[in-house]
């Protein structure tokens, strides 16, 4: 198959011609477990001035494709055969000495972390002159003039002023601008982004996108894009090859990859993409009876302690700062309400509330009891409201069994008798599709998604009348999140649950959620119906996030 | 765990370990000579068929001496290393789990201690209970208990944030059952690992003591005693001093290089591999 694509796709002399060609490359990892291989027979090629996605989920090996290509892997790789041309030039035959000159000359890369790429000590100037000088040997002044030159062109308002400052000085827009702008600064023939707005959030990551698209048309740039999100790819690249456990299973242009997919893994994976359109939440409960409702709720980090409050009342009002400010929500029985917001937007503070983990000001009534201060929260509401967190890893205790973990619940506020409880658990792993022998498993033996399962199962235990799923799905991939999803209204069905959804994943809750609060600086900015989120009275902010939510892979930009 | 002898400092650590254990179980029975038996006749010689390791300025078998004094090395180390561990843990635990006022006041206690050095604090200690080896092994315990403190505490703190303890707040859990069942297991490794590298100092700093007289008396064959009571003959039988004092750091590198290999293999990081 592979052959075959090389020779129909791209005749001998158009690999000459491309700005990279891979031709059957295959690389592998040497473990105490013998050689794993991590790509096999890849053939990938880029045409000069085009740019191709390589689209997978983790650990599908795209980051080592980008990794081979940069020549520069660890010391347990193990290539076993294939090319990787530069320009017709056989990379793989260099020294490391010689592929010094041409890391950052001729090809350079785009991490996913702008705060880790970039170095805390050094000024932002200095990190951009500093590839100048090296690889187009420009003096110190003329390679400042060219940075700043550089970072205009990225759209960065004061270009002059930006070079001076550290990176801790500059937001992470700012900040993925200054590593986008060093890594054009040398015209490099091919650059690599590796997931580069992953770690931004959205309405950033969508101007970081628009930069992209217009630096490549300006430029003329070969590029590599990596990344796992399907929609994201589908409106930055010309070709898109998709990768599932280090094979390339499908290879083509984007109309035809998306509309007409071939493989069965792709047709998974752009069926797994949320579509705001497709709605497969439970439905409405039918007489609105309210659960719960939070009265002018904030939170204070870093707030007076007495002492202050005592001796210097008017600095006590300014200190700290308010994670969350006046937020007043209603939860009703049965419903799923979407709480959606950037990072930082104090949505997970509102969690961290409604589960009795934060002190707090103000009021929250559950089920007509008002509860004023976080001590004031007993048992009985604690097993009435069970949260699940973000990280499936970390909310697993690693030297517990799932049997235990799932077991604790039940045993803590008595649900079942004791020689049930075995039994109830292995009920429990069936609900959320997990056979029932994993009860003696360690969670380190469980894949990420099965782990996000047992912390479901372990809420749900509880018999809950309301669940907080903070972000469950953020750490997850594309295909294991869609069917996470599936899981909790499947579940939230059966028991009737409400749930109070929290997400930055806009087509997600739009699935989902019946209700839809967005948060924005600590405050609640709007709340509306699900039905109502295009109409014209949304606030301002609400509006510009939907707006940038990447369109559904193949449809034609708006 | 599974990997623990993939590294050359595993299987180093391990062998040297096996090799002092080993004396200090059945040395006192496998010893040729009586320790104490004086052979006037024989002093101050080298390696020989007779006297593999040599005698000292007594005459009195080395190889014997060192065998039998093994147990007392090793159980100084190793007892003075679980007693610091154990006043040190406990207070790192109570610290790292009260937070607040608590926990700075234990802190910046235990910070003022850690400014004297081991040595010099054991001294003082020692000075003050008087020497013999039972207040030695509790001088070097007491002086070890600040650091192992801190270590505790900081195994405490990096675990109380994570999200399956929260998930046990979120759940009414008690706090003996938190740090019982969801703390002290998951914090115990960075513990365990710095134990085992501490009896290498708690065997060289009884060696000290017992170099300047504080801590054994003869004619016990403590190896610290041994090099003291010998310095006078260095230069007539260089023997008598190299043995106890490779045997000293023979038991010291077998515990450090064993107690580095197993925070190698404990580390979540490598042992995904």
């Amino acid at each position: 198959m592979t052959a075959q694509t090389l020779t129909k796709d791209a005749p001998i002399a158009a690999v000459e011609k491309s700005a990279l060609s891979i031709i059957d490359y295959s690389l592998a990892y040497k473990t105490a477990n013998g050689l794993i291989p991590a790509l096999q027979n890849i053939d990938l090629t880029i045409p000069k001035g085009k740019t191709v996605g390589l689209v997978g989920e983790s650990g599908s090996g795209k980051s080592s494709m980008a990794w081979s290509i940069m020549r520069y892997l660890p010391s347990n790789a193990v290539e076993t055969g294939g090319a990787i041309r530069l320009a017709g030039e056989e990379l793989l035959d260099y020294t490391p000495y010689q592929m010094m000159d041409i890391r950052g000359r001729r090809m350079s890369m785009v991490f996913q972390d702008p705060s880790t790429s970039l170095n805390p000590t050094i000024k932002l100037g200095e990190q951009i002159a500093e590839v100048l000088m090296r690889h187009r040997g420009l003096t110190k002044a003329q390679a400042w003039a060219e940075a700043e030159a550089a970072l205009g062109r990225t759209g960065i308002t004061r270009p002059k002023e930006m070079l001076q400052r550290f990176p801790h000085e500059a937001s992470g827009g700012e900040k993925q601008r200054v590593v986008i702008a060093t890594a054009f600064a040398c015209e490099p023939e091919l650059i690599i982004f590796d997931e580069p707005t992953t770690a931004l959030d959205i309405l950033t990551a969508r101007q970081i996108l628009d930069l992209f698209n217009q630096l490549r048309e300006e430029t003329n740039v070969s590029a590599l894009y990596i990344s796992h999100d399907l929609g994201l790819v589908s409106r930055v690249v010309d070709r898109v090859s998709v990768i599932h456990k280090g094979i390339i299973v499908e290879s083509g242009s984007v109309q035809e990859v998306f509309r007409r997919p071939k493989a069965d893994y792709t047709r998974q994976l752009i069926g797994a993409v949320p579509d705001p359109d497709r709605w497969v939440g439970v439905d409405a409960p039918g007489e609105p009876k309210t659960l719960l409702r939070i009265d002018k709720v904030g939170v204070r980090y870093g707030a007076p302690t007495k002492l202050q409050a005592m001796f210097w009342p008017t600095d006590a009002e300014t200190v700290g700062f308010w994670g969350a400010k006046d937020i007043s929500i209603d939860v009703r029985k049965g419903e799923l309400l979407g709480v959606v917001g950037e990072s930082g937007s104090g949505k997970s503070t509102i969690a961290k509330v409604l589960a009795g983990l934060q002190d707090f000001e103000g009021k929250l009534d559950f089920d007509g009891k008002a509860i004023t201060s976080r001590n004031a929260i007993d048992r009985a509401y604690r097993r009435r409201v069970q949260i699940v967190f973000q990280h499936p890893d970390a909310s697993l205790n690693p030297r517990h069994r799932i049997g235990t973990i799932i077991a604790r619940p039940l045993k803590l506020y008595g649900i079942v008798p004791k020689h049930e409880i075995k039994a109830r658990v292995a009920e429990l792993l069936e609900m959320v599709r997990l056979p029932a022998s994993y009860a003696d498993r360690l969670p380190h033996q469980l894949s990420g998604g099965e782990k996000q399962r047992v912390a479901i199962a372990r809420a749900f235990a509880a018999e809950p009348e309301l669940v907080i799923c903070d972000e469950v799905t953020a750490a997850l991939d594309v295909s294991v999140q869609a069917a996470v999803a599936e899981l909790l209204v499947k579940l939230q069905r059966n028991t009737g649950a409400a749930c109070v959804f929290i997400t930055h994943d806009l087509n997600l809750i739009r699935q989902l959620a019946h209700r839809i609060a967005v948060m924005h600086h600590g405050k609640l900015v709007d709340f509306f119906d699900r039905v109502d989120a295009r109409s014209v009275d949304r606030d301002p902010y609400a509006k510009a996030l939907l707006d940038a939510v990447p369109v559904h892979a193949g449809e034609p930009e708006a | 765990m599974r990997n623990f002898f993939s590294t050359p400092t595993a299987i180093v650590g391990t062998a040297l370990l096996s090799v002092v254990c080993f004396a200090a179980i059945f040395g006192p029975w496998i010893a040729p000579y009586d320790p104490q038996a004086f052979d006037p006749l024989n002093r101050l010689q080298g390696p020989s068929p007779a006297h593999w390791f040599g005698t000292d300025q007594f005459g009195r078998d080395l190889l014997s001496r060192i065998l039998n004094g093994a147990p007392s090395t090793v159980t100084f180390g190793v007892g003075a290393t679980l007693i610091g561990v154990g006043i040190g843990s406990i207070i790192g635990v109570v610290a790292g789990v009260s937070g607040g006022w608590a926990d700075s006041t234990i802190m910046r206690i235990l910070d003022g201690l850690l400014a004297v050095p081991d040595l010099l604090f054991t001294l003082l200690i020692v000075t003050i209970f008087g020497g013999g080896m039972e207040h030695a092994m509790l001088a070097v315990a007491i002086a070890f208990a600040p650091g192992m403190a801190r270590i505790a505490r900081s195994a405490v703190l990096s675990v109380r944030t994570r999200d399956y303890v929260r998930a046990a707040v979120a759940r009414g859990e008690s706090g003996f059952y938190i740090v019982g069942a969801e703390v002290l297991p998951n914090a115990l490794s960075p513990i365990v690992v710095e134990a085992t590298i501490r009896v290498s100092f708690a065997i060289m700093i009884g060696a000290t003591l017992g170099f300047l007289g504080l801590g054994a008396q003869p004619p016990s064959t403590e190896w610290g005693l041994m090099v003291a009571e010998a310095r006078q003959f260095m230069f007539r039988n260089p023997w008598c001093v190299a043995v106890p004092g490779l045997s000293i750091a023979i038991a010291a590198l077998g515990f450090n290089l064993f107690g580095d290999a197993l925070r190698d293999s404990l580390d979540p990081k490598r042992s995904h591999g």
